[in-house]
């Protein structure tokens, strides 16, 4: 089960398990993404390349217009899967 | 353990549950289980995606065996398609680089010790084998 909420307008919630049968509700959220937003890992307990694949087109799209995705509270598994991608160069992860 | 599941993404939550009872049974700790999840879903959509037009279902065996877990996923009736070919990803490049897709079969390079393919009889085979370590079980 994942769930995505959009606490405000900068600031997207992500919840339980990202696999690939759910990221297209994850890319309807963050096509509305039109400036720096927060995404916060904090109840989020797996993702696969699926997940990864819409953040960062996301992050490409936004960083054309000078913008970016902040993601926080990331779990250890996930935090080595985004090591593992290259993706802690591409993400400002806090 | 082995199950049958329907060639299409809306199979990941039974293939999840089958997981989840794998692990289970295997006394498998989060670090071990994590990988296998991403295993099996990446090796599972990669051949659903790819649809090497067999028939409608996939097998998965999960094994405890001699302190490590095998994976495999067998598709049958299809023509050959070796995903451990797939092309490298250079995660050193940057953002403007970096092609969308591709990450699946890197993602689980770097989580297994050893991925095979095999092809016979129009069934092709995929396994990994990931070594158990003491933090695994």
């Amino acid at each position: 089960m994942f769930e995505i909420s959009r606490e405000e307008n900068d600031h997207v919630l992500l919840s339980g398990r990202l696999d690939a049968s759910q990221v297209a509700k994850l890319k309807s959220v963050l096509d509305t993404v039109t400036q720096s937003c927060v995404v916060d890992f904090k109840t989020l307990e797996y993702i696969s390349s699926a997940g990864l694949g819409v953040l960062l087109a996301t992050q490409k799209r936004l960083r054309d217009s000078g913008y970016g995705l902040k993601l926080v509270n990331l779990n250890k598994h996930i935090r080595n899967i985004f090591a593992v991608a290259g993706f802690d160069f591409i993400f400002d992860i806090e | 353990m082995e199950r049958e599941f329907n060639r299409n993404l809306a199979a990941l939550n039974e293939v999840f549950l089958f997981v989840d009872e794998f692990i289970a049974a295997a006394g498998l700790k989060e670090d071990a289980a994590f990988s296998v999840r991403l295993a099996v879903e990446e090796l599972f959509t990669n051949l659903v995606r790819h649809n090497c037009g067999g028939r409608d279902h996939i097998t998965i065996e999960l094994e405890r065996d001699a302190g490590q877990l095998v994976i495999r996923l067998k598709d049958f009736d299809v023509e050959p398609f070796d995903i451990t070919k797939a092309s490298p990803v250079d995660v050193r490049q940057s953002l403007e680089e970096r092609r969308i897709g591709g990450l699946g079969i890197h993602l689980v390079r770097s989580i297994v010790d050893k991925l095979t393919y095999e092809y016979e009889n129009r069934t092709l085979c995929v396994t990994a084998k990931k070594k158990l370590e003491g933090k695994d079980v």
